[in-house]
């Protein structure tokens, strides 16, 4: 008896195990190459030869690894990649970690992202958002895995304040556009894109036919674009 | 009073699964196959612990130079494994994995076949759980998640944090289980080996 329960636990978990690996891989996300928000990409859309398009949310710690990595080595990785191998580049803000319960600062952070990109200045934004939110958590071990302390709830001043170092965003516009959910229809409607496009989780990379999720970084900028490098070339070589 | 003995017992047997790894460890054959276990298992989980993006790079177009770097950064990340609490849990995880497969082969040799395939069916189980619960499934990094996405969308997500823990408590438990229980036949035939010599000295 007690040997058929262990056999029975036994195949079950294999099973289990192998039936994920299968359905990963008879289930990929289904491509989508076209810009979400022009706002939200580097690059010339219409001259590009490759289009990479990043899933994230900006309160996903192993997203904002990438992008952080990224914007501290934005020239040589805008030269090598944008300029000369003629990359398209696309952020696609999500607040799925918001929808499965992950953060609540996810949606105000989704929200906040698309009103800079309707001031036209996403990238300005989205970067000093990834850099006061290392400073102020990530650098301190906050917010950085499944064990490590959350970040707290924050209020919508800790968005607003991000303006003031920047010349190309007007608060009181971010302000009047967050109080009035102005782009809420359309980060729902992104997110809820991404949920099919990419089984549920991010970050999801989608570089030409290179996919996948997940970042292998341990936060030194360095170390880390060694990584983004990688990936990048990997959507450059995958045929 | 049943209860209570049954917690001596699980004391009693836990002891001498202690001694008996101890012992075991003493000899540099089963220390070297404690030893290359433990950098094998924790190398396979450190390879998976964020998500399968090294996994998607080595079946990527990149160059063979490129792949064994891939592989070859996992040695300094399995250091990085001691200092964080997720790290932690995969660095013990590991460590009750090598000490199964360490009493396995001992009892193994020692004709102990069907206690060691036992041992070597609930350790397996075990380990594959912890596989499965490893990455942030909440934050949308596991093998988890997909799956339950699929079933049930967005709001399974969540579900997927609780049912990586359970799993999780799951793998330790098993891992315990068998370590305890294969620790104490262990136990059992090291002291009759030990007696079998003795009083083969006396005689």
């Amino acid at each position: 008896m007690q040997k058929a329960i262990r056999i029975g636990l036994l195949v079950a978990v294999v099973g289990l195990f192998f039936g994920i690996i299968i359905f990963n891989a008879l289930n990929p996300a289904p491509p989508d190459m076209t810009s979400w928000n022009d706002k939200m990409t580097i690059g010339n859309a219409e001259t590009a030869k490759h289009h990479f398009a990043m899933y994230t949310d900006i309160f996903c710690p192993y997203c904002d690894k990438f992008s952080d990595a990224v914007s501290a080595h934005y020239d040589s990785w805008k030269k090598e990649y944008i300029d000369n191998h003629n990359v398209l580049f696309e952020i696609r803000v999500t607040d799925m970690n918001y929808e499965n319960g992950h953060s609540d600062n996810s949606r105000p952070a989704g929200e906040a992202a698309y009103c800079a990109a309707k001031q036209g200045d996403f990238w300005s934004y989205y970067y000093a958002l990834i850099a006061k939110l290392y400073a102020d958590y990530h650098s301190k071990g906050i917010g950085v895995d499944r064990y490590a302390e959350k970040i707290p709830n924050l209020d919508n001043g800790y968005f607003y304040d991000i303006a003031d170092g920047l010349e190309s965003i007007d608060r009181d516009k971010l302000v009047s556009c967050m109080e009035n959910h102005e782009t809420a229809k359309e980060l729902d409607a992104n997110t809820k894109k991404a949920l099919s496009k990419t089984n549920g989780g991010v970050p999801y990379f989608v570089f030409d036919k290179f996919k996948t999720s997940g970042f292998a970084g341990n936060w030194n900028t360095d170390n880390d674009y060694k990584e983004v490098k990688r990936m990048m070339d990997a959507g450059l070589s995958t045929k | 009073m049943a209860i209570r003995k049954i917690v001596e017992t699980i004391a009693d047997r836990s002891k001498f699964a202690l001694v008996s790894a101890g012992y075991l460890l003493k000899r540099p054959k089963y220390l070297c196959a404690f030893i290359v276990s433990f950098i094998v298992v924790l190398y396979i989980f450190t390879f998976f612990r964020d998500g399968d993006s090294n996994w998607q790079l080595i079946w990527s177009g990149l160059g063979i130079g490129d792949k064994l770097d891939v592989m070859g950064r996992i040695f300094p990340a399995m250091l990085e494994n001691f200092t964080s609490l997720y790290g932690l849990t995969i660095v013990f995880l590991s460590l009750f994995q090598a000490i199964v497969i360490m009493q396995l082969i001992f009892a193994w040799r020692n004709r102990e076949k069907n206690h060691a395939l036992d041992g070597a069916s609930t350790g397996g189980v075990g380990a594959i759980l912890g596989f499965i619960a490893l990455g942030c499934p909440s934050c949308g990094v596991g093998l988890l998640t997909p799956l339950l996405s699929a079933i049930a969308g967005a709001s399974a997500v969540a579900l997927a944090e609780t049912i990586s823990l359970i799993f999780m408590i799951l793998a330790f438990g098993l891992l315990l289980f068998t370590i305890v229980r294969l620790g104490y036949i262990n136990y059992i035939i090291i002291s009759s080996k030990n007696y079998k010599e003795e009083h083969a000295k006396s005689h």
